[in-house]
């Protein structure tokens, strides 16, 4: 299955010249070199359900602030002392980019707020599945392409993780960790390079790459195997080639798959588990919560890293509840305490381990959802705000554009639900240069890069 | 729809793991030290052990099996080939197992003897007959012995699949159900409303088998008005737009019931295949305007149940959401309502409104190769041929399908559900040479359906799965990362749609769902929980501690006998033969793998077998253990062969 050098190298350059052909050029990209030195490790959080928008960023001036409250009662009347305007966290962002109205977080997030506050974190507005610039004029005309099964949650999530709906293949994960993988990495190398505590899902998968499940920070062992002591020996032996899939020599499709992940998994998870002993304990705690304990787990892979012998690595981690059609004002708050206490904790971990600087951690999730209330809760929507942090990171920004909290503005798809000004893409891009992915490589792991206007975010400080 | 939410309880886990650990060092641990640790010595153990130690009791060694001996060794052609030229009879034990492994909880040794030579569509037709066994009992047993609704932090649903699984004579309807609850999806996964309440579950678990073999359009319907749903999906307590303040009715139920449960995201032929518009774009079934339209149809339905005569509210609800759900017309939305080609009129009334939509659904074209095809991955096979799922997509249409034996099922109606079922079944897609010569007919074994089978063959007692800690919840990834009623959300534990990426079948562009569950944690996982139980693991009592906590913090009396013998297999039959091994071997192939172990995984388990002692060397307490060793190895074996997961 894994590709060999030659055809891959052939694949991107006939991709690279299709780009050219729909304005790809050279000048489309900062013209940056692949950079394969050091270790870097990218983090994705993923919010599954669609992380509502609105109750994240919430715009803090007063005429809006009332506008919005508006627009809000009722959900706002359920959320109680916490949306009002004097218990908001209001940013005050600095650069260039910066809004020409305020904005605040919600009080759920003052980890977030701090880092932001320290240029350790930014905001990335109105961020979504787009397969070209997208207009309300255009929407409603239907004159332009439009990502497929939008406000659908499966498709969706397949969309931000690969940029094609349910069904998607590759991820762009796992084609940023190909595109810094040697041709000569082990198996146990490519699997530490891609790790996930969330089974299914693209993202990690790449030509080569392959998401490797650890959860709990410890791969799972055949206990039977364990307890067998030496004096056993041969029968463990003779059992652990059985649950390799050893013994299996026929030409069934599906079974030949499930004898290759068995010995996949076994054989890595050995050598996961190996590269642990003597690992030191991390002196930073982490909320005893599902995300806190998934981040604690990518900094043990982070702090074993040269024993993984990896210099790459993609990391997926996520939580659900973010579907928040009712009781909204009951779950959200308690899901972004939960977001806001794991990242704070995964930074601070991060210093301990002198990783700061060489680990990016950001969020995704399905969509954002509609400034329309339902009752107690909100719908699926598109457009949505996501963090991005790490001591690389121009924090102190929002970049991108936040819509006023009213509908039928120019961004209004219906509902408020908000038209992305910036695609998925284009997000994923300055992670992948960052990363250390060349132009040619962007543009094979983002396949509509080049619809865009790609003067590119300033995510990174220079 | 509630969102797939990944977190788990940490303790419990660690709980669970250790737990396994533990009690594994003592059962194995005690089974080799017992064994004397290997061949040679053991045998030379009993020649210096006095034969008067031997029990008086105990049957004479080197008798060789006397019982009716399987078929010889068992080709992987003999156990597909079942049903040659349209003839139905069941001809080996090994095609008899596999028809029974495709369509029940599992074969027993019982059911094979009694159905060799008979023919299939007999079995069918009784399974047809027979009455639902209903899950309303077993909530109710629960509720008695606890006299309270406060249970146990284990689901009375859990329970009751675990029991109906095991026991239920009606197999067929309880197949069905296990596989319509992987479609139209609720769970009881998160610790919110439905495990708070499982009477939820538990009625809407009742909705699925009662109509498990009856019609789709009228389980739509159940479904639809029931709280289960209605919490889940969140459209319970759902009101009409408000022009004032901008709120729209939820959307939610409005589109899964068209993306999941009926008509799905594109235009499909009967055959399953991608309709696809002029420029070879497949064609969207509906767009957001379809699902605003729908949503309106699900407004005003309220969880109902007359607070009169309820001092206790926990009960009240209890009530409440097991019948269904009450249209408050005041609250249904008077508008119009256009989805796909349906129209309904202004001031349409609310229960009319709901009942027309779902006309509207059931009429789509897709609904038959959109349900089909999935049925067909429950049961038989991952990636079905274009014939296949025609013909089922066919008898779902039609209402009927003519067995082999040219007998009709179905009463005519679209949407029958025994004439579908049927045609899943007896299709010639999923027999004889289409199968037989096949690198790709057939599925991965759902995992939860693995360990019914074993639950099965071996007649574990099943009746008090309470007091067996692991049962109660699979679901960690560490575990099988499948739990009856608790996928994490609306999207199953996998999807229909789900191509392995990186895999051979990938390549080859095969969905197989149970591939998204098949890890580097569930694969170890699923060797841990089968060793678990196959090792007899809760008979060595170091659950009995952490149950009795339990037990006592509920205020229970914790039967510790029963918790020591419930789901421990005796092994008896397999015991007998396992003094030689190929008997051994071949007797499990039949039973639990339809015969399609290869030669060389069979040869592998005798060779694994003769590393320990023979039993006939052995006396006593000495030679049951020898015996049970390789007994459990055996299975062990079996059921994590390649050939046994992917079952043909």
């Amino acid at each position: 299955m894994a590709l060999n050098r030659r055809n891959f190298l052939k694949q991107l350059s006939a991709l690279s010249l299709i780009g050219t052909q729909s304005g790809l050029g050279g000048t489309a990209l900062s013209a940056l070199a692949a950079d394969h030195s050091g270790y870097k490790a990218l983090v994705c959080v993923f919010l599954f359900g669609g992380l509502d928008n609105h109750d994240v960023l919430i715009p803090y001036d007063p005429a809006e602030y009332n506008e919005y409250a508006n627009r809000r009662s009722s959900l706002l009347g359920l959320h109680g002392a916490s949306r009002a305007r004097e218990s908001l966290l209001p940013l005050v962002p600095q650069g260039t980019s910066t809004p020409t109205k305020n904005w605040a977080l919600p009080p759920e997030l003052p980890s977030v707020k701090t880092l932001f506050d320290s240029g350790e974190a930014s905001l990335i507005a109105n961020v979504g599945p787009l397969i070209e610039p997208v207009t309300r004029q255009s929407f409603l005309d239907q004159s332009v392409r439009l990502p497929p099964r939008l406000f659908s949650h499966n498709d969706q999530q397949a969309t931000w993780q690969a940029s094609a709906p349910e069904g998607a293949q590759f991820g762009w994960g796992g084609l940023f960790a190909d595109a810094l993988l040697s041709e000569s990495a082990s198996a146990d190398t490519l699997a530490f390079s891609t790790i996930s505590s969330v089974g299914g899902g693209p993202f990690l998968t790449g030509r080569r790459a392959f998401p490797y499940l650890v959860s709990g920070g410890r791969a799972a062992d055949i206990f039977l195997l364990d307890e067998l002591d030496d004096d056993e020996s041969n029968l463990r032996a003779h059992l652990e080639q059985h649950f390799k899939g050893d013994n299996y020599s026929g030409s069934h499709l599906l079974r030949r798959d499930l004898q290759n992940s068995y010995r996949n998994a076994l054989e890595t998870n050995a050598a996961y588990n190996a590269a642990q002993l003597g690992a030191p304990e991390l002196a930073t705690a982490f909320p005893q919560t599902g995300l806190g304990s998934q981040l604690r787990g990518v900094a043990n892979s982070i702090s074993i890293r040269n024993q993984l012998s990896v210099s790459r690595q993609v990391f997926f981690v996520g939580i659900g509840g973010f579907d928040t059609h009712d009781n909204q004002a009951g779950s959200l708050p308690q899901l972004l305490s939960e977001l806001d206490g794991a990242i704070g904790a995964f930074a601070e971990a991060m210093r301990e381990l002198g990783q700061h600087s060489n680990v990016t951690l950001f969020t995704a999730s399905d969509f954002g959802r509609t400034l329309a209330v339902n009752g107690d809760g909100t719908d699926h929507g598109w457009g949505g705000h996501q963090l991005v942090v790490g001591g690389a990171v121009a924090g102190r920004q929002i970049i991108g554009t936040p819509t006023p909290p009213v509908f039928d503005h120019d961004l209004d798809a219906g509902g408020g639900r908000i038209i992305p000004t910036l695609s998925v893409e284009q997000f994923a891009a300055p992670l992948g240069s960052w990363f250390g992915l060349s132009n040619e490589e962007l543009a094979f792991a983002l396949p509509s890069l080049g619809n865009f206007d790609s003067a590119g975010l300033d995510l990174f400080a220079s | 729809m509630t969102p797939p939410s990944l977190d788990f309880s940490a303790a419990y886990l660690a709980f669970s793991a250790l737990t396994l650990s533990r009690a594994l060092v003592f059962a194995v641990g005690a089974l080799l030290a017992g064994c004397g640790g290997g061949g040679s010595s053991a045998s030379g153990d009993r020649a210096a052990a006095p034969p008067v130690l031997a029990p008086p009791t105990d049957p004479p060694p080197a008798a060789p099996p006397t019982s009716p001996p399987d078929n010889p060794p068992a080709t992987v052609d003999e156990g597909i080939t079942i049903f040659g030229s349209r003839d139905a009879v069941f001809t080996s034990r090994a095609s008899t197992s596999r028809f029974l492994s495709l369509a029940t909880f599992g074969a027993t040794e019982e059911a094979i003897d009694n159905l060799v030579g008979t023919r299939a569509e007999r079995w069918f037709l009784d399974q047809l007959a027979l009455e639902p066994t209903l899950m309303t009992p077993v909530f109710e047993e629960y509720t008695n012995q606890f006299d309270s609704l406060t249970f146990l932090p284990v689901s009375p649903n859990t329970m009751g699949f675990w029991r109906h699984a095991v026991e239920a004579p009606d197999q067929l309807r309880q197949r069905m159900v296990f596989a319509l609850s992987q479609i139209l999806v609720v769970s009881d996964f998160g610790g919110e409303l439905l495990s708070d309440v499982p009477s939820a579950v538990t009625y809407y678990l009742d909705v699925l088998a009662r109509h498990a073999l009856g019609n789709y359009r009228e389980l739509l319907e159940e479904i639809t008005y029931s709280p289960a749903m209605g919490h889940y999906l969140t459209y319970a307590g759902n009101l009409p737009a408000d022009e004032a303040t901008g709120r729209m009715p939820d959307e939610n139920y409005a589109r899964e019931i068209l993306q999941l449960f009926s008509i799905g995201l594109v235009e499909l032929n009967d055959d399953g295949s991608v309709k696809t518009n002029s420029d070879g774009q497949a064609i969207e079934t509906y767009d957001n305007r379809d699902v605003t339209g729908l949503a309106r149809v699900f407004t005003g339905l309220e969880f109902g149940a007359d607070p009169d005569g309820f001092d206790d509210e926990s009960e009240l609800l209890s009530t409440a959401l097991s019948q269904p759900m009450t249209l408050l017309e005041f609250n249904h939305s008077q508008r119009a309502k256009e989805f796909l080609d349906t129209a309904i009129p202004p001031n349409t009334p609310g229960t009319q409104s709901v009942s027309m939509a779902l006309d509207g659904i059931m009429a789509h074209p897709n609904v038959g190769p959109f349900i089909g095809r999935q049925l067909i991955q429950r049961f038989t096979t991952s990636h079905p041929t274009p014939a296949y799922i025609h013909e089922v997509a066919g008898a779902f249409n039609t209402g009927r399908y003519l067995l082999p034996d040219n007998t009709a099922v179905g009463d005519g109606r679209k949407g029958d559900l025994s004439a579908t079922i049927a045609a899943v079944l007896f299709s010639p897609e999923a027999h004889g040479s289409k199968v037989a010569g096949s690198d790709r007919f057939g599925k991965p074994r759902e995992p939860v359906v693995r360990l019914t089978q074993w639950m099965r063959a071996f007649a574990v007692d099943a009746s008090r799965p309470d007091l067996a800690p692991i049962l109660h919840d699979l679901l960690p990834n560490e575990l099988l990362g499948q739990h009856p009623f608790r996928s994490r959300s609306v999207f199953n534990f996998y999807r229909p749609g789900y191509v392995a990426p990186g895999s051979l079948s990938g390549a080859e562009g095969l969905t197989v769902p149970e591939f998204q569950i098949t890890n580097a944690s569930t694969n170890p996982g699923y060797v841990n929980v089968m060793t678990h139980f196959i090792f007899n693991v809760g008979a060595e009592g170091e659950e009995l501690e952490e149950l009795e906590e339990l037990f006592d913090e509920f205020g229970l009396q914790l039967d510790e006998e029963q918790a020591l013998r419930s789901f421990i297999a005796g092994y008896e039959r397999e015991r007998t033969l396992s003094s030689i091994p190929e008997s051994l071997i071949d007797h499990l192939n039949t039973l639990l793998a339809a015969g399609q172990l290869t030669d060389e995984t069979r040869d592998e388990i005798a060779r694994v077998l003769d590393l320990t002692p023979d039993p006939n060397q052995l006396a006593g307490e000495q030679r049951l253990e020898a015996q049970q060793l390789r007994t459990m190895l055996a299975v062990l074996m079996t059921m994590t062969a390649p050939e046994y997961l992917v079952t043909q």
